[in-house]
């Protein structure tokens, strides 16, 4: 839960200030998907754009927190993984 | 209200609630009243009236504010900003953030206890909530009894008003971002949007979650300003204080003792000030990251000090000197005036100033030229160049109205194409624009010209653009 809360919670700010900066210079109906212009209403770009941000930067994040775990924490996994009678410490 | 006795209370065991991060004490603020629970309560009154109000108040015809976003235009009372303003924008991000600095050099988390949305609206929650499920220790004995048809109906009546509050709140602000007067229509006739009615639910869903469920921990662990708060401090900064020195060492008592002679401080060790703090933080320990500077332990005690009729301020507002120094309420205000606070009022007041110059002295008309991707340039005959290009004019103001198009730059050079466009109030036109020059007047390749938009009606309002010409 914890950590759900530190991938989701900073990734939704950062979407936040990338979706107001991105939007402001750029107008939803001047984008082009795959080609053709994109033929969606604004609000329809606006939210599935802010979902796309969030969704992006929650990957990063949640890729910080992977590789955050200290070698402690990544020895006690593989120890775990490997020899079944060890006592986790 | 507080019907606080000031003998010790024996905690009442709280339950336990699976939370976000260490195992969470939930927590129930005891309610409180005060001079700043009433300060507060005003604060909640004001920003609510003005949230929920401001959006219903028309102006010349359409809402007064309106960031339309399906429109590109943001509206605010007479003024209308567009995507190339963006640059007020980043001004107001600029205040903000100098506001914040200013306030919490002078007087702490002021913005946190007073007019923080969480503040706010949990404040507002946890009103609902005491309305149903009664004071602190009424609630804490429902958590704590076995499921009956007396505690599910009050949950569920307390969550039933909760989400309702939520959801007029998620409307309210989805009404800053498209008409709120169209959107209510939508609402009662059940033709609201998809996008609309989903950021209606997120929105109230957030407030139910952070205002009923979260609270303090969202600003114990979400909330970046508390982390960074202690640069903004220094030893001049008001914050909530415990008089240590005064207080300690702290005991129960009788009202009549004389705690002077047996060696007790002015603390009765009531533990109130804990019960009201609503991050469940002892202030007695000293300054905690925690603290979000809301008072109410203030309030608390000093009614705590009346019944014991002693002085009021074991708690209070002070600042880190004057509690070293023993300084008095003048040699407090004093200090607030010193070159730090300075620096940040000057930066602001200049800030503001330069913003509102710009906007008082904004030219109400716009101008951006772009080249006509299609044809550069084409030989006419009788040797004439011809560009096009299109202008794209924006009537920022909310007049309709009439503008010339002129051309200069090269000799000879004009427009060949409708030189006059009316543009309807807060309306952008595109326009095709064909100018022709003679095929000497410049050199190969770009020549400098420039296109000049005037206001039939206002001479004053003109602009100036330049483009490239290209002669073959
Ligand atoms: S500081 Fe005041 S409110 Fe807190 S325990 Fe002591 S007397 Fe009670
Ligand atoms: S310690 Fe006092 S001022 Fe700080 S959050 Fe708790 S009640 Fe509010």
């Amino acid at each position: 839960m914890k950590r759900l809360v530190w991938v989701l919670w900073p990734s939704f700010v950062v979407a936040g200030v990338a979706e107001v900066l991105f939007f402001t210079l750029i107008d939803p109906q001047e984008l082009y998907l795959f080609g053709a212009p994109a033929n969606f209403s604004r609000m329809a770009v606006y939210s599935f754009g802010f979902f796309g941000f969030w969704a992006i930067c929650a990957a990063s994040s949640l890729f910080t927190c992977f590789i955050q775990r200290s070698p402690d924490e990544v020895n006690v996994c593989m120890a775990a993984a490997t020899c079944k009678d060890r006592v986790r410490p | 209200m507080n019907d606080a006795a000031p003998p010790p209370q024996p905690q009442a065991p709280e339950a336990i609630e699976q939370s976000l991060y260490e195992v969470r004490h939930k927590i129930h603020p005891r309610a409180v009243s005060g001079w700043f629970a009433t300060w507060r309560w005003s604060l909640v009154w004001f920003t609510q009236l003005i949230f929920y109000g401001l959006c219903w108040v028309p102006w010349h015809g359409r809402q007064a504010v309106l960031f339309d976003l399906a429109e590109r235009k943001f509206y605010i009372f007479g003024l209308v900003f567009w995507p190339q303003d963006v640059f007020y924008l980043a001004i107001l991000l600029i205040v903000a953030a100098y506001s914040l600095f200013l306030f919490t050099a002078i007087g702490g988390r002021l913005f946190c206890g007073y007019a923080c949305p969480q503040t706010v609206y949990t404040e507002i929650f946890l009103w609902i909530e005491k309305k149903i499920e009664g004071d602190r220790h009424a609630r804490i004995k429902l958590d704590g009894e076995p499921l009956s048809a007396r505690k599910f109906s009050r949950k569920a009546a307390k969550h039933g008003a909760w989400i309702a509050v939520a959801l007029w709140t998620g409307f309210t602000f989805v009404g800053y971002f498209t008409p709120i007067r169209t959107l209510a229509s939508e609402v009662t006739n059940l033709s609201l949007g998809p996008w609309e009615t989903f950021w209606v639910f997120f929105y109230g869903f957030a407030t139910y979650g952070n205002a009923g469920w979260m609270r303090e921990q969202v600003c114990k662990y979400m909330c970046p300003y508390a982390r960074f708060q202690s640069v903004m401090f220094d030893p001049d900064t008001l914050i909530v204080t415990y008089d240590a020195e005064r207080g300690e060492p702290r005991g129960s008592r009788s009202k009549h003792d004389d705690h002077r002679s047996s060696g007790k401080g002015d603390c009765v060790d009531c533990g109130i000030c804990v019960q009201v703090c609503p991050t469940g933080i002892d202030i007695r320990k000293g300054l905690q990251y925690e603290c979000i500077g809301c008072s109410a332990c203030i309030d608390a005690c000093d009614q705590v000090m009346d019944k014991m009729n002693y002085p009021r301020g074991l708690i209070r507002y002070s600042t880190e000197n004057a509690m070293l120094k023993k300084w008095g309420r003048k040699e407090i205000i004093g200090h607030i005036l010193r070159p730090r606070i300075m620096i940040y009022g000057a930066i602001l007041v200049f800030i503001v100033g330069a913003a509102a110059v710009g906007l008082a002295s904004r030219m109400p008309l716009k101008v951006d030229v772009i080249r006509d991707r299609g044809t550069l340039a084409r030989e006419e005959d009788h040797d004439m160049i011809e560009n096009s290009f299109r202008l794209q004019i924006m009537n920022v103001s909310e007049t309709p109205r009439r503008y010339t198009i002129s051309v200069s730059g090269l000799a000879g050079i004009e427009i060949e194409s409708d030189r006059v466009v009316d543009i309807p109030a807060a309306t952008t036109r595109s326009v095709v624009v064909e100018v022709h020059a003679p095929a000497g007047s410049g050199k190969q390749e770009f020549n400098r010209i420039y296109f000049e938009v005037k206001a039939v009606a206002d001479e004053k309002i003109a602009v100036r653009e330049p483009a490239s010409f290209i002669m073959p």
